[in-house]
């Protein structure tokens, strides 16, 4: 290498206040320590750096599973902002609000900074390996078990090669809020378990509980399906956007209307839909006929709640405009029917001709290995009964968070125990990670190269592209702040060079494997056999997205609706007279973020509360319990409860009550611990008859106030959501009132 | 700049608008055929938060926490409002929720500017409504007289004494604009730090600024792209064709159409389908620049 040509990767070691952490720690890390190398003084700079002047650096977000595709914002080394990649067909230049607090993750200052034993001593990453080394001699590859969060690429590859090496097939992928459900559902009705959805092409949109505009599956993509949707110059005429849910979300609050339906009764207000469409001359199959027959308006309406006329409206609406849409999300698949649930959603699609139309199959990328192992709930129970019956003596835990996630009724914790060595692979000491014997720290999402294969494979713009898949790639944007952390790929394959040293001696580094991996593979990547390796791989990287020739799905052109029968609506249990919706909010999800200040700070939506828990209660229940804004109440279930701050909302159903996850952390660091209270901990253990997931809203709650009151400390003022008479501050005016043909 | 020269020459500083403003000779350097302005579709608007947390990034605004979220000190300078529908006194929320973006209007005859005692805000020749942090005093004055309640008072030496940024967390400040410190007020400033460096780039190399040229943090992160910026003095630009096609005009205090709406209620007629551009408190003759577009609700389908 000429001294006055060197990479960014080299400037970015000497660069940044973290270069100068490792320049002085003295590890033996760097390769400038070992003298391989030599520090080129600040004088001599890349051509591309500018003092003064930011460079742009195309990545991957790793904030929740949609994985869009950023631009990270860097000056003199410092990596200020994500920004979103306009090349990108996820989000399209945009990013959300979790998105940009992926800065707080990396400048975080509660990272774990080196290996830990238990107790909180460190240690060196040899005697770390070492450690790992020794524990595993003599174990059993069916005694080894890995939980992970949803994974993808050739992190997910090596992780497979790794459980190949020690012969376990005990990989569980867990994510403790996952559209677990709606995939099986999905899979027998479409043949498809992720189907590319079309909210832009449909002009009615019924979504039973997709929260598509907050935490559902990939937001931003949806958001930006969202604002098609709702132009009133596009062809198919404005949108109109109907929300069923028991407790309103970011997407009901946004909805043209929303229905307020009675908990789980989702199924049955669908095959409802069904009957009615049926009886207004929509041709329905046999069997789906079949199944929805008995659900007459009269019915429909006093089981769910849902006004008959409503029903009856609904359906002439989505008999008049087709194409239209019919989603299953969070709210209708967390029943012990949920699967049931969501098959007489999927069906409202079959019935009203959108299959193939707004419901289209995405493709899967051409590598199995490099495919996304998607998390789910019955993983976890799955774990649970192995630790339980004392199965595994060496438990890996990445990138999720079990201990503080599951319901306490599993014994999760105590079950974790029992395992003989836990490893936790962890960016903060967070519940799990307090509870394993070696903690081992992570890069951030801005330090480590990976790539990532997202499960909703979304469409490039300008139309529907049958085949196409991506892989999204994910670069170091500055150096690490911390010398001794490792991104996944460098621990995964450390451990399997334990097991088969000879395989992957040729790889210094995952940077190494990856490079080379995607160099062998260089023609299905997109370039051609004559390309120059160097100038291929620049460009793979500088553009952050590789466009793939993918493996077009295939919907089934008959569904199935075997077994398709939906209990009556649960009477109400005298003891616990009230339904516990644990809400999914946007910024916090699955609380994996929640020692992110922004996200703390930043209001909830709908009821602009900051820094706390809250329950939700409908004003008139609130009435019935004597119960006013600010009142300690304690929510207790059978198996367990929690104490938080009452706020009444008008959007949830009466019978039910509404408490957000994602708060309540025993630890992670000073933004999250002892925040709010942790809903998680209280659900009944419940599961979905078909897929085994735990059933979210299955839990049965009852409120009692505990004589404490507090100032609820929230963004919206003394006068609530009003107005207060003024008639031209937030203004909402009838469609048919409006002319939006010719707006810009 | 003295504080006997700002009072001296005190016309020269303080502008009316909305008409004649040309701005003050100092700036003849600067073009001064700018005129940023906003529209924000509420119809697009999810209420996400996505812009206020690009503008947390983008403008080093403190983390307060809870304690002092509860006094009212928060520092968040574009902030989302939620209203719900209200019949005899009771929310109701059939129709979902109503989600309004606010931030500083930028007004052209801004309320703020004129109680100033040491004119530390006033007009710029852009059209924006600047906020002088070395030349503030603290007084709050224009934090009062703001309609909007978007001006933020720094109570607390943020990044020094209440450890707002935390380290390795102060690496990720913006180095483009200041952090601000005790007895300073602050508000949005349509991301001055980058219409600077659109303007100067296209003044280096002898053009105009180009439309799409320069993105607020807050409008670049909406992901339903609610919100559209640039220059109304370029009738080409997106905000201006917006701004026209809903005749929403900067000068007025009262807009044309809205004088021929009432005409024509007050006659009784049933009045055509109208227009949904609108700003707020229009009434009070601040003249923002920002016009919402309202939220539309098909209230007759289900």
């Amino acid at each position: 290498m000429n001294e006055n040509d060197f990479d960014r990767r080299d400037f970015l070691k000497v660069l940044g206040a973290g270069g100068t952490a490792v320049a002085l720690s003295g590890c033996g890390y760097t390769s400038i320590e070992d003298g391989k190398e030599t520090v080129t003084s600040y004088v001599t700079l890349p051509s591309y750096v500018i003092p003064g002047i930011s460079n742009y650096f195309n990545s991957t977000c790793a904030q929740c599973e949609a994985g869009c595709n950023t631009m990270v914002r860097v000056r003199e080394g410092r990596a200020l902002k994500a920004e979103g990649n306009a090349n990108s067909p996820i989000n399209r230049g945009k990013m959300c609000g979790l998105g940009q607090a992926g800065v707080q993750a990396h400048y975080n200052p509660d990272r774990v900074q080196t290996p830990l034993l238990k107790g909180g001593k460190a240690i060196s990453w040899g005697d770390a390996l070492k450690e790992i080394e020794g524990r595993l001699s003599g174990v059993k590859g069916d005694e080894i078990a890995f939980v992970t969060g949803t994974t993808s690429g050739h992190a997910q590859a090596l992780l497979g090669s790794y459980m190949e090496a020690v012969g376990s097939k005990n990989h569980f992928s867990y994510e403790a809020i996952s559209p677990a459900v709606v995939r099986a559902a999905n899979k027998k009705a479409y043949g498809v378990a992720m189907p590319r959805y079309r909210i832009d092409k449909a002009k009615v949109v019924v979504s039973f509980g997709a929260d598509f505009l907050g935490a559902w599956v990939s937001p931003v993509y949806f958001s930006q399906q969202y604002a098609q949707f709702r132009k009133g110059n596009r062809p198919e005429g404005r949108g109109v956007l109907v929300q069923v849910e028991p407790k309103m979300t970011l997407t009901g609050a946004n909805a043209d209307r929303w229905l307020g339906i009675r908990p789980g009764t989702e199924g049955i207000l669908a095959l409802g839909l069904i009957n009615a469409l049926g009886s207004a001359g929509v041709k329905v199959p046999a069997d789906i006929s079949a199944a929805a027959k008995d659900y007459t308006p009269e019915r429909v309406g006093t089981d769910t709640g849902v006004p008959f006329d409503q029903i009856n409206k609904l359906a002439a609406l989505l008999k008049e405009r087709t194409p239209s849409l019919a989603l299953a999300g969070t709210a209708a698949e967390g029943y012990a029917h949920g699967s049931q649930n969501a098959l007489a959603i999927a069906m409202l699609n079959h019935v009203l001709g959108n299959v193939g139309k707004t419901v289209e199959a995405a493709a899967a990328v051409p590598f199995p290995q490099l495919a996304p192992v998607v998390g789910n709930r019955a993983s976890l129970t799955a774990l649970n009964d192995g630790l339980a019956a004392n199965k595994y003596k060496v438990v890996f835990s990445y990138g999720t968070n079990p201990v503080y996630s599951a319901p306490a009724a599993m014994k999760f914790k105590d079950n974790f125990g029992k395992a003989g060595f836990r490893v936790a692979f962890a960016q903060y000491l967070d519940e799990t990670a307090l509870a394993a014997d070696l903690v081992l720290p992570l890069d951030s999402a801005m330090e480590d190269w990976a790539t990532m294969v997202p499960e909703y494979m979304a469409a490039p713009e300008g139309g529907y592209a049958e085949g196409y898949a991506q892989v999204s790639f994910r670069q170091p944007v500055m150096n690490r702040l911390y010398p001794d952390t490792r991104s996944i790929g460098d621990i995964l394959l450390a451990l399997l060079k334990q097991r088969k040293p000879e395989a992957y001696k040729g790889f210094d580094d995952f940077y190494a494997y990856l490079r080379g991996n995607v160099l062998e593979k260089k023609v299905a990547f997109g370039g051609s056999a004559k390309d120059d390796n160097d100038e291929f791989w620049n460009d793979v990287v500088g553009k952050g997205i590789v466009a793939l020739k993918g493996v077009p799905g295939r919907l089934s052109p008959k569904p199935s609706v075997s077994g398709l029968a939906l209990p009556a609506p649960a009477t109400p249990d005298s003891a616990y007279p009230l339904r516990l919706i644990p809400a999914v909010s946007a910024s916090m999800r699955d609380g994996r973020n929640a020692n992110e200040p922004w996200l703390q700070e930043s209001p909830d939506p709908l009821t602009t509360i900051v820094w706390d828990s809250w329950v939700e209660i409908h004003p008139k229940t609130a009435a019935k319990l004597d119960i006013v804004e600010g009142d300690i109440v304690e929510v207790a279930s059978r198996s367990g409860s929690i104490k938080a701050q009452a706020y009444l909302f008008p959007g949830i159903h009466p019978d039910a009550v509404s408490v957000p996850v994602g708060y309540g952390h025993e630890a992670m660091g000073r933004y999250a611990k002892g925040v709010g209270a942790n809903v998680f901990s209280m659900l009944d253990p419940v599961f979905d008859k078909e897929t085994g997931e735990l059933a979210l809203n299955e839990t049965a709650v009852k409120i009692s106030k505990t004589g404490e009151r507090v100032i609820i400390v929230k963004e919206e003022g003394p006068v609530g959501g009003s107005q207060a008479g003024r008639p031209r501050i937030a203004v909402k005016v009838p469609a048919g009132k409006v002319d939006l043909t010719k707006e810009v | 700049m003295s504080v006997s020269n700002l009072l001296e020459n005190w016309s020269k500083f303080r502008h009316t608008h909305p008409v004649d403003d040309k701005g003050h000779e100092d700036w003849e350097a600067y073009p001064s055929d700018i005129k940023w302005a906003m529209a924000i579709d509420l119809d697009a608007c999810t209420g996400c938060n996505a812009c206020s947390v690009a503008c947390y990034a983008e403008n080093n605004l403190a983390v307060v926490g809870k304690e002092k979220y509860a006094h009212g000190q928060e520092m968040h300078w574009m902030r989302i409002e939620r209203y719900w529908g209200e019949e005899n006194g009771e929310f109701h929320a059939e129709q979902g929720a109503q989600f309004l973006p606010m931030m500083c209007q930028q007004c052209e005859a801004a309320p703020c500017e004129t109680v100033c005692p040491v004119g530390a805000t006033n007009h710029t020749e852009d059209g924006l409504n600047s906020q002088i942090y070395n030349r503030c005093i603290g007084s709050r004055y224009c934090e009062a007289n703001c309609p909007y309640k978007v001006r933020y008072f720094n109570w607390y030496n943020y990044p020094e004494q209440e450890g707002a940024w935390p380290s390795p967390m102060e690496q990720q400040l913006n180095p483009d604009l200041t952090v601000r410190t005790k007895g300073v007020m602050e508000k949005c400033t349509f991301c001055k730090q980058r219409t600077y460096v659109a303007r100067n780039n296209a003044r280096n190399e002898g053009r105009e600024v180009a439309d799409g040229e320069v993105q607020t943090a807050c409008q670049q992160a909406c992901p339903t792209g609610a919100i559209s910026f640039g220059n109304l003095h370029d009738p080409a630009s997106k905000v201006a064709k917006q701004w026209a096609q809903q005749g929403v005009d900067i000068n007025k205090d009262k807009q044309d159409k809205d004088k021929e709406r009432e005409k024509i209620e007050h006659q009784d007629k049933e009045p055509e389908k109208a227009l949904r551009g609108y700003r707020i408190l229009e009434e009070l003759r601040p003249y923002p620049s920002v016009m919402y577009l309202e939220r539309v609700r098909d209230e007759s389908a289900v």
